[in-house]
């Protein structure tokens, strides 16, 4: 084809209609000039039958047109656009069917979309790191308490080592995942959260600065100028977005660094909480007390976590020879992909019990059937319509359309109808993402509070996403439009085109559309026990006993001063001094007027103690684990625990580190059964305190205490008190008059106060915590799971309610000869309603057992009832019952007032 | 299309129908109703070109730039579409011309010989 040629074929494509009409007159001279020459030859002819003849000659011209403009090659073109001008006005005609078919699409589409995303984005797309499928981390885990994972740490020295080793990774990076610094500018300060990394961490990671540049490994050198590099929300937030702070130099941490980069928004690494990042320097030798890194590793391409594994488990063994105390007694270390550890899958068993992954993984199936209802609804919807258009494709048929072009037809009306559909639905998603990110638990967390990785994920429309949605809308339009299409067109049309087929033909797919009915019925059962389910869970979950009371508690971690291991770690609490200062801290803050209370301890109340020593009785012969809690004179009031025996720790008694205990009284059962453990001997294997190291100790035990719960789904595990100054302590619990977050800032300057450069302040709601560690995921799984059930519920009537006014709009002929034969109005009332009834249980029948066998699968997220809940199931099957009939009672209505002489006419 | 009462028609032999039209316009710029009768005249009323042969051929050279087409007034009035050769459709027609020959020539060598 020439450039000419294609131009030309352009032009006629813009100048369609004046070409057609110059084709018309065209070939009308043409007829005119032959009449001329006929009535040149026969002068007896009259100029009509010149004309008549010449036109018969001249053969169809219709279709003589039509050929000659298919020489230009757009003929499949105009035809679509034909379709689709056709499809536009015929859907306009009817805006009620449209309006519904469009609304149940997009709900379906947005939906789906949303799940979708949150199934993408969290499992596939939730690192913005390159490769980021091949990342991992190595973890070491403790044979002594199941459960608890950790990441593997080494010095900053030994990662040399670590990587001499390693067989299985591209590259290993190491970083320190939290830590909080000052930066001082000159006339302000901040506090930040910062993550140390080695210099090579932010070209492993592979996502370019916004300004500036990363990390650089010659950030690294001894020698080189000291760097930070800030994250995009505090660049944003304390630093107004200012363009000229790059390049400027601040103290950090003591230290005079200079910003030289800014990282993009979606930037997490090396610390969920960091809000800078800093390099650490090579050293050829460890000094004493140095920081202890989590190492991040991307995986050679085709190597297998079990590879990975048992390379990391040798060098682990070995890194533990060098270091015993770093490591537990017994352990093997294994390599974890940095998905699984995001989406706690393996982290923390002890963290909580429902598994973010699984919840996942059920969304994305309960947004699919929420899509199949929403097909089944609008197929039916579709259904009825071809059926009431057959005349009209009878005709057309009759026209000289063939089947294809008819079927093509139809469905490019159905796609007009999806692709409305689509954009409406993205518009939904668009709203419904944004609810679903705020509800979004925060991810990550492993054995301790502090996440060691997370922050990265964002649920939105990206062009996976999108893609996705683009698809399912495909999905939709060939299923909801081809079965109808296909349907009409089989049909014979003789009957249509004379007017009788309606009484017959009509019922011809009733099967199907009672099918579509039952099967939606079902599944929307499905989804209703789910959600019913999960809601109890969260309901039941919220209204445990804690034994203690969390309201009005501000929480108040300290950290122990930079390069140290934050985790929960009883092995390394606070040395002395430190907890000198923490008592100072704690006496200021009596003092302020609406704190009630303060309690110094070692433990987040309802997050722990989870494990602990063995202790035995002398002279029981019974050992058993139990948690032990350091804590102060005040903490009774300030949890408003119950004392049931003896009394508590007195003032005196935490001074002057006697060794006392106040055990619960799961202890006391276990030990004394009903007797009086009152003074009597408490003995702890291998304790280790402030100043004392890892031998059998004893503890008096002076009073019992009702017990609280260490996580509020487990049972109370058995516990004693001590006093902090045995054990050491690092959280102060705040009883506050006010709402406890007003004070963060009060507190902080309290402490600051004392030391201002030393003590970091963490602090936060204790209700707060309870909710982040515990509440979470089964919230989350429930304000996504209600809302899908709620929309099922919706469309269920909808289309219930459909197909009865379709059913019943087709046997009114039926209902007039019953009427006429006596049949009273209250008659066809029950049988229009017994016949929903019908299709309702069958579809109830079928959900239920399906419902039966699926529950297995979000067991993981349900607590404090059997997965086969009989209550939720009944509740479930009641509800859908009383909505359905209700849907079937306007139609059963509309039945009743059939005038049997009109019905019986009417054809 | 439209059979005649009773003549036996002759069909034009296929891909000679382009060429003829082709050479009827070297002659001339016409209008479709001109171009069918002149072959018809031409050749002594042997070959007959059908009008739905005709209207598609006529588009086809429109497309392929070998004529272009004005709108005049015509013999009875009425205004109708004349085509005129371009200088593409000279060398088409040369092309076809010359091929056709070629072809001629090798059927009566095949006749001739046999």
């Amino acid at each position: 084809m020439t450039v000419g040629e294609m131009w030309r074929r352009l032009i006629f494509f813009f100048r369609r209609g004046q070409f057609h009409r110059d084709l018309e007159e065209e070939m009308q001279h043409h007829v005119a000039m032959k009449a001329q020459a006929h009535l040149d030859l026969q002068a007896d002819m009259s100029a009509t039958e010149g004309r008549n003849t010449a036109q018969r000659e001249f053969g169809n011209m219709l279709l003589l047109r039509e050929r000659s403009r298919d020489q230009w090659g757009w003929g499949v073109i105009e035809a679509l656009l034909q379709d689709l001008r056709y499809g536009v006005r015929v859907l306009r005609k009817s805006p009620g069917f449209t309006a519904v078919a469009i609304l149940t699409l997009a709900l379906g589409i947005g939906a789906s979309t949303v799940g979708f995303s949150v199934f993408y984005n969290l499992l596939f797309n939730a690192f913005a790191a390159k490769n980021a499928s091949r990342l991992a981390v190595p973890v070491v885990l403790d044979a002594s308490s199941p459960g608890d994972v950790r990441p593997l740490r080494c010095s900053v020295s030994d990662l040399g080592l670590v990587r001499q080793q390693n067989q299985v990774f591209e590259n290993i990076v190491g970083y320190v995942p939290v830590g909080m610094v000052l930066l001082n500018d000159g006339s302000q300060t901040y506090q930040f959260y910062d993550g140390r990394v080695t210099s090579d961490a932010f070209e492993f990671y592979g996502v370019p600065a916004l300004l500036g540049r990363g990390i650089a490994p010659e950030d690294g050198k001894p020698e080189a100028p000291p760097v930070f590099v800030m994250s995009y929300k505090t660049w944003r937030d304390s630093f107004n977005g200012d363009l000229k702070v790059l390049g400027k130099s601040y103290i950090v941490d003591g230290d005079l660094r200079t910003l030289v980069g800014v990282m993009p928004p979606r930037f997490q690494a090396y610390g969920p909480l960091a809000q800078i990042w800093i390099p650490i320097t090579w050293a050829r030798s460890s000094p004493p007390g140095e920081t202890e890194l989590t190492l991040l590793g991307r995986l050679k391409p085709g190597v297998s976590l079990t590879t990975a594994s048992s390379n990391f488990n040798v060098i682990a063994k070995r890194l533990a020879k060098l270091h015993p105390d770093d490591f537990p007694k017994h352990f093997t270390a294994r390599v974890e992909s940095a998905d699984d550890l995001l989406m706690g899958t393996q982290a923390g068993g002890a963290a909580w019990f429902s598994d973010m992954k699984d919840l996942v993984y059920d969304l994305f199936v309960a947004v699919m059937i929420l899509l199949l209802i929403a097909c089944s609804n609008v197929a039916n919807l579709l259904l009825a319509r071809a059926t009431v258009r057959r005349k009209e494709i009878a005709v057309r048929s009759a026209l000289g359309a063939t089947r294809t072009r008819l079927v093509r037809q139809l469905l490019v009306e159905s796609s007009v109808l999806a692709i409305a559909s689509c954009v409406v639905g993205c518009v939904f998603a668009w709203f419904g993402m944004k609810i679903v990110a705020t509800t979004l638990p925060e991810l990550g967390r492993g054995a301790s509070y502090w996440a060691y990785i997370g922050g990265e994920v964002s649920v939105g429309l990206n062009i996976p996403v999108l893609a996705f949605a683009i698809l399912v809308t495909l999905f939709t339009t060939l299923t909801c439009g081809l079965a109808p299409a296909l349907h009409a067109v089989r049909a014979d049309m003789q009957p249509q085109l004379s007017g009788s087929g309606r009484g017959i033909r009509a019922f011809g797919h009733g099967k199907l559309r009672a099918g579509l009915i039952i099967g939606e019925v079902a599944l929307s059962i499905v989804l209703l026990v789910g959600a019913g389910l999960m809601i109890r869970t969260l309901f039941l979950l919220t209204r445990v006993d804690l034994g203690f009371n969390p309201k009005n508690v501000l929480l108040v971690l300290f950290m122990p001063s930079r390069g140290h291991d934050l985790g929960v770690d009883r092995a390394k609490a606070t040395s002395a001094e430190g907890m000198a200062t923490l008592h100072e801290v704690a006496e200021r803050l009596k003092t302020l007027p609406d704190v009630m209370d303060v309690s110094v301890e070692d433990t987040i109340p309802g997050y722990g103690p989870n494990d602990g020593p063995e202790v035995t009785v002398p002279g029981t012969g019974h050992a058993e684990k139990a948690g032990l809690l350091a804590c102060d004179q005040s903490f009774l009031r300030t949890l408003e625990l119950h004392l049931t025996q003896g009394t508590w720790l007195s003032r005196d008694e935490v001074q002057t580190v006697r060794h006392v205990a106040v055990i619960n009284q799961k202890l006391a059962r276990d030990f004394f059964g009903g007797g009086n453990p009152v003074g009597q001997e408490l003995d702890v294997k291998r304790f280790k305190g402030v100043s004392i190291s890892s031998q059998d100790t004893d503890f008096q035990i002076v009073g019992v205490v009702a017990d609280i719960k260490s996580r509020p789904e487990k049972p109370a595990m058995p516990m004693a008190f001590v006093p902090v100054t045995v054990r050491g302590g690092f959280i102060l619990l705040l009883k506050t008059r006010i709402a406890p977050a007003s004070l963060v800032r009060t507190v902080q300057k309290q402490v600051w106060a004392v030391n201002r450069d030393e003590i970091f302040v963490f602090s936060k709601p204790l209700t707060d915590f309870l909710h982040e560690l515990t509440y979470a995921t089964p919230e989350f799984g429930v304000t996504t799971f209600a809302p899908l059930a709620c929309i099922a519920l919706l469309l269920v009537i909808a289309g219930v309610f459909s197909v009865m006014a379709y059913t019943v709009s087709l046997q009114t002929h039926e209902i007039g000869i019953r009427m006429a034969l006596g049949a009273q109005q209250s008659n066809i009332l029950k049988m229009v309603l017994a016949r929903g009834l019908k299709l309702i249980v069958a579809g109830i029948v079928v959900g239920v057992v399906v419902s039966l066998g699926l529950t297995r699968f979000i067991a993981s997220e349900i607590w404090g009832i059997s997965a086969t809940d009989p209550w939720t199931f009944a509740g479930v099957s009641v509800l859908l019952t009383i909505v359905a009939m209700a849907a079937c009672y306007i139609p059963a209505r509309r039945a009743t007032r059939v005038d049997p002489m009109v019905a019986l006419k009417y054809e | 299309m439209g059979k005649r009462d009773g003549r036996q028609k002759t069909e034009i032999p296929s891909g000679t129908l382009y060429m003829l039209i082709l050479k009827t316009l070297a002659n001339g710029s016409m209008h479709g109703y001109g171009v069918a009768q002149r072959i018809h005249q031409l050749s002594d009323e042997v070959l007959e070109v059908e009008e739905g042969s005709l209207y598609p051929a006529l588009q086809r050279m429109l497309i392929k730039g070998w004529v272009v087409a004005e709108w005049r007034p015509s013999e009875n009035n009425r205004r109708a579409r004349y085509y005129q050769l371009t200088k593409a459709g000279r060398k088409q027609l040369g092309m076809e011309l010359s091929e056709f020959e070629k072809v001629v020539a090798a059927i009566h060598r095949v006749i001739e010989t046999a």
